[in-house]
């Protein structure tokens, strides 16, 4: 399952998102962040299922008329 | 107690002569068995079952080596040249837990190392956290931090193998002959380990460690169900060799091609200080 990853480097700073990784589960996916993304010290990290990303809108299918 | 005992020391040589020994001993084994789990971490950078895990245990490998790297630099405070102790030795000499003497023959074995040995220097470590030895003390939390991401790892991935039919007889198995192994490392209550409780050094030995790992292994164990055959609850201290923590059973120490790796001697040519 892929997950994407969020970040901040300090309280009160807007999530940015990071990048992603594959794991199996909720908890390995934690881990995971944490070990691959461990570049920067962060102030918080979290991961969530690529999959449970809800899209709001899309600018290329709303110029072709909507989905 | 006396108040002249339980006074802080800031360095060794505050530390009554028979505490100073024990505390020294028992940071070798601390820092050998870190040095021995990085390396057995190392081994599966490449060959883990996902990239991810991979990199997982690229980095705990690092912390390990972190951690020895600086067990090893406060022997300093003991009159030991932490050169020597690192790349001098030989593998019989090594103070490693014994269960890390030969490297996991597969990916079950390492998360068992990772919850069980892993879990078990850390046990070891917390009885720091109130030392009135205060290098220690002052050290112990940063590196409870970072182990918390290798508590992490391993009940993530032990929870996944057990849940899985074709990989929790593999877990089971190297779990079972592992966990009388590891009780026994945390050794007898006597010698140096009841000095160093009786100095505040640390604030458990032997069978108080034992219970503290049990209960925070609980969770993984039950997961292995009513099957579990654990041998040796209560561990025979017979030829029990506790400056190395090493029974009779429990072999010589490492292998000497895992101590040529840890030392570096195939380039230690190039070590040019």
């Amino acid at each position: 399952m892929v997950y994407e990853v969020f970040a901040r480097k300090a309280r009160g700073e807007a999530l940015r998102h990071i990048g992603n990784l594959n794991a199996p589960d909720d908890a390995l996916a934690a881990v995971y962040a944490f070990n691959t993304y461990d570049e920067e010290k962060w102030f918080d990290l979290w991961v969530v299922p690529r999959d449970r990303m809800i899209e709001a809108y899309n600018a290329d299918r709303a110029a072709a008329g909507g989905a | 107690m006396s108040a002249e005992t339980t006074a802080e020391a800031q360095r060794a040589d505050e530390l009554e002569p028979e505490v100073r020994g024990a505390v020294r001993d028992l940071i070798l084994v601390l820092a050998d068995s870190k040095r021995l789990l990085g390396t057995r971490y190392a081994g599966w950078i490449l060959g883990a079952p996902e990239l991810e895990a991979g990199i997982a245990a690229a980095s705990m490998a690092q912390d390990e080596w972190g951690h020895a790297r600086l067990l090893y630099a406060m022997l300093k405070d003991f009159g030991e040249d932490p050169s020597v102790i690192e790349h001098e030795r030989s593998a019989a000499e090594y103070r490693a837990m014994p269960v890390l003497d030969a490297p996991p023959d597969n990916w079950p074995e390492m998360v068992a190392l990772n919850v069980l040995v892993d879990g078990a220097l850390t046990v070891q470590l917390r009885a720091f956290r109130d030392s009135r030895y205060v290098p220690m003390r002052q050290r112990v939390e940063k590196l409870l931090e970072e182990e918390q991401f290798h508590t992490a790892h391993g009940a993530a991935w032990f929870r996944r193998l057990a849940g899985a039919p074709e990989a929790v007889v593999a877990l089971r198995g190297a779990v079972e002959p592992m966990v009388p192994r590891v009780l026994r490392w945390f050794g007898a209550d006597a010698g140096s380990a009841l000095v160093l409780e009786d100095a505040d050094v640390v604030d458990g030995q032997g069978s108080e460690l034992r219970r503290r790992w049990l209960e925070r292994v609980a969770p993984q164990l039950a997961l292995l169900g009513e099957g579990l055959e654990l041998a040796g609850l209560e561990p025979d201290f017979a030829g029990f060799d506790e400056a190395r923590r090493r029974g009779q059973e429990d072999g010589d120490g490492p292998d000497e091609e895992t101590i040529r790796r840890v030392r570096g001697d195939r380039n230690r040519a190039f070590l040019m200080d």
